[in-house]
């Protein structure tokens, strides 16, 4: 229906009905860019706010609101046309005075009324070709690929980060200004953990993912990214990854003063809380006989030590309620039907 | 027996103690529980309300301090009286907090009046469950101030682990867990063990005001604590203990103080119960 509504055919009919608005809006738009002394050509920023600031004037040519087809992952997603322009101000590409027309390539030329039928914006090509060729290489990517994911792109990992609150109406997060903004990073500890989701939870079982689960994402508590890098993610094992135990110094260290090699064997995914461990655990331990190694890798490993005091105190925990809330409930039970006895005894 | 004659039974100082641990334990509890049911909606909420990062952690260290210095006075108060006052009572006997002998009898009393085979049993000056939870107090203490400490400086507590068990014992993470179990232990049982047994028993409800105002009415002694009673009245030191009646200002305060507590206290279990249970299945 909506996408019906876009079609181009629509399109001309609403120009009929807001024809003669049409000619108010360029005129003004003219004495507009007289005011603010506009090159002629090039297209400033305000005059492409005119329209795109104001729901009325917008909403003259076609839909504030407009359905669109991601053409990268197929997704059908409703976006607003109208654009925030303080918002558009605090984010990291407002601030650096970039003009509409630096993303928005296909309108460098166009005056007024423009085709509605954009380009997607190519935020790689020319100006981040750095972070996406390495991604795009990296061996996460080709580990994606491997297991069958469609590896996420630019916009997919930095929602509303270099666009407008208006990107994604009401239906996303709200507008992200910086990739270190608190909502940004929440965002990605989202993005990883949905592929991610054993390690999410092993993640927000530890002080760190706690505290962000808790909805404090600024600087000070790390994300995923923080230690993992964000665009070339290597494995723990692998001595260039950012958790090589070599780099993990450097990186534990950036908060923790005087980090050494002993604090970085700090296990940051606990699996105390994973099924399948337990189940391995025990199988290691039941085979021990004809299968010593078993024994050997449970002892070597710090999680058996973990799952013990975690099991135990379970155990713990399930035997003293049990005991106590019994006594509780019978002491109080018993000192009600004294009670009553003593009652009985007065009344006679 | 009247209601009317008083006896002291916790000294100032012990009264002192036990008000600072409660401010103490609720700050911890608030600002600690939170960080453990962190997919709560209510935890995310009352993090806020505790301040937020970093303030309730500050806050909690804060109280943690403070918890430990009342257990460090208590305990310096303990080993002056025991060593330099020579009460060897504290340690050993009826005024002891020790498990003795009676006890196991008062246990087996217990069980017998459970199931209507007998009268309850006379307490002495502390009952078993008492002592359980004094004693409990204690240990758990110490192990919350260890691994507590060894959160609050990770960096420095992993020098102690010698270098052949830093492969596979991950001091933080054993604290952490420790931390976390002990804790929601020590909340659950005081929060519902503790206070059942204390305030809510049909004789006490809502609030027993002996911890507050220090004092007991002879009514309640005899009928609680009888070997006591018969104790004091036969090395003739009952009239020693006897107290002027609790002013009505004092009663008050308890009960303005000590309902919103209990209902927090109630509250916060419930929710952690729940949130216990969702984890186990
Ligand atoms: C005369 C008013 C007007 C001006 C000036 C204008 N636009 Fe638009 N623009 C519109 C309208 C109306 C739509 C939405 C039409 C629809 O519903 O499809 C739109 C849509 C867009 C879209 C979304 C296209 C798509 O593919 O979904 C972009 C991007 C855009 N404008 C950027 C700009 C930029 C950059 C400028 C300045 C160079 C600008 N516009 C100037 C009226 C204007
Ligand atoms: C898997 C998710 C993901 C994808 C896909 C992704 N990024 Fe990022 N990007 C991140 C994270 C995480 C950060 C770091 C944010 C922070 O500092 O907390 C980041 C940071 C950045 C930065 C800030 C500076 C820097 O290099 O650290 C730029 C620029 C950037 N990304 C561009 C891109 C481009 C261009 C693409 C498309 C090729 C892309 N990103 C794809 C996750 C992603
Ligand atoms: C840093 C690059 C950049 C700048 C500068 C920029 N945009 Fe965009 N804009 C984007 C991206 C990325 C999108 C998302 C759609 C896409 O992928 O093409 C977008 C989308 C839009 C849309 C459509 C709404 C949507 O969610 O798709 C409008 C309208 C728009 N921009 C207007 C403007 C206007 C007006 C300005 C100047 C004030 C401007 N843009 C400046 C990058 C930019
Ligand atoms: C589209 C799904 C997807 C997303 C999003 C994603 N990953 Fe992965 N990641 C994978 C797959 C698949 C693998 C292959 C290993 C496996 O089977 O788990 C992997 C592997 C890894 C590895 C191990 C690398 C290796 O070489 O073994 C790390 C570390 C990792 N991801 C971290 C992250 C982080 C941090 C993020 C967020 C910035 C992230 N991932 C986002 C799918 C994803
Ligand atoms: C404080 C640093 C830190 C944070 C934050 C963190 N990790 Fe890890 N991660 C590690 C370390 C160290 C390892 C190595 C194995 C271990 O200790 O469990 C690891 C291992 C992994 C692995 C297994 C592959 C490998 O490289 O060993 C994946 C996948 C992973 N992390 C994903 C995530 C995701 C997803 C998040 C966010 C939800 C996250 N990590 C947050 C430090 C971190
Ligand atoms: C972005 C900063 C940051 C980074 C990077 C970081 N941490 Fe932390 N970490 C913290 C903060 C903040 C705390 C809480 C400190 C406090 O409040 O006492 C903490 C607490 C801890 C604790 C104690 C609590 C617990 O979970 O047992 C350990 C251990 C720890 N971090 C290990 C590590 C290791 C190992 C790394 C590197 C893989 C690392 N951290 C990286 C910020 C960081």
């Amino acid at each position: 229906m909506i996408l019906k509504n876009l079609s181009k055919g629509d399109f001309r009919e609403l120009k009929v009905v807001n024809g003669k608005r049409f000619l108010i809006s360029l005129l003004s738009l003219l004495v507009f860019s007289l005011f603010f002394h506009v090159s002629v050509g090039a297209q400033e920023n305000s005059d492409c706010l005119q329209c795109h600031e104001n729901a009325e004037m917008c909403g003259d040519f076609g839909e504030t609101k407009k359905a669109r087809i991601d053409p990268e992952t197929g997704d059908l997603e409703i976006v607003s046309m109208i654009v925030d322009q303080e918002a558009f101000a605090t984010s990291i590409h407002g601030k650096d005075d970039f003009y509409c027309i630096d993303c928005h390539g296909d309108l460098e030329e166009s005056e007024g009324m423009h085709n509605l039928n954009l380009k997607r914006v190519d935020c790689a090509t020319f100006c981040h070709d750095d972070p996406a060729a390495s991604y795009r290489d990296s061996n996460h990517v080709k580990l994606m690929k491997e297991k069958g994911f469609s590896p996420p792109t630019c916009k997919g990992c930095h929602i509303g980060l270099a666009f407008h609150q208006s990107t994604w109406g009401k239906e996303r997060p709200m507008f992200v200004p910086y990739a270190d903004g608190p909502e940004h990073r929440k965002m990605t500890i989202n993005t990883c953990g949905n592929c991610h989701k054993e390690h999410l939870a092993s993640y927000k079982n530890n002080f760190h993912g706690q505290v962000a689960a808790l909805g404090v994402t600024t600087k000070e508590i790390p994300t995923c990214a923080d230690c993992h890098g964000s665009h070339d993610i290597l494995n723990s094992s692998n001595p260039d990854s950012q958790m090589g135990i070599k780099n993990r110094i450097e990186v534990c260290g950036k908060c923790h003063i005087g980090a050494d090699e002993k604090f970085v064997m700090h296990i940051e995914h606990p699996r105390i809380k994973e099924i399948g461990f337990y189940k391995s655990l025990v199988s290691n331990l039941l085979s021990f006989k004809n299968f010593p190694e078993g024994l050997k890798k449970v002892g070597k490993d710090p999680n058996s030590y973990l799952m013990i005091v975690f099991v135990g105190y379970i155990g713990l925990l399930t035997m003293l309620f049990s005991k106590f809330g019994l006594h509780s409930l019978l002491t109080w039970f018993r000192e009600i039907m004294d009670e009553r006895k003593g009652k009985d005894k007065d009344h006679e | 027996m009247s209601d009317n004659t008083f006896y002291m039974r916790f000294s100032l100082f012990h009264r002192l103690g036990h008000f600072l641990t409660i401010i103490s334990f609720f700050g911890l509890v608030l600002t600690g529980m939170p960080l453990v049911f962190k997919d709560a909606a209510w935890a995310r909420w009352l993090y806020e309300v505790m301040g937020g990062y970093p303030t309730a952690g500050i806050i909690h260290r804060f109280c943690a301090v403070l918890t430990f210095l009342v257990a460090f006075v208590h305990f310096l108060w303990l080993s002056y009286n025991i060593g330099v006052k020579n009460k060897g009572n504290y340690l050993w006997g009826a005024d002891s907090l020790i498990p003795n002998p009676k006890d196991l009898e008062d246990v087996l009393g217990d069980i017998k009046w459970f199931f209507g085979l007998g009268p309850r049993p006379r307490y002495g000056k502390w009952i078993y469950w008492e002592k359980i939870e004094y004693l409990s107090l204690m240990w758990g203490t110490i192990v919350m101030a260890v691994s507590g400490l060894i959160l609050w400086y990770p960096v420095q507590a992993v020098k102690f682990v010698p270098g052949f068990l830093a492969q596979i014992i991950d001091l933080p993470s054993l604290a952490l867990i420790v931390h976390r179990y002990e804790g929601i232990l020590a909340a659950v049982f005081i929060f519902t063990i503790h206070f059942i047994h204390t305030h809510l028993l049909p004789d006490k409800v809502p609030v027993d005001e002996a911890m507050f105002t220090g004092r007991v009415t002879e009514h309640d002694l005899i009928h609680e604590r009888g070997t006591q009673y018969d104790m004091l009245v036969k090395e003739n030191k009952l009239h020693e203990l006897k107290a002027t009646p609790p002013s009505c200002m004092a009663s008050f305060g308890c009960k303005l103080i000590g309902i919103p507590l209990l209902i927090i206290g109630l509250v916060v279990s419930a929710l952690m119960i729940a949130g216990l249970l969702v984890l186990l299945i």
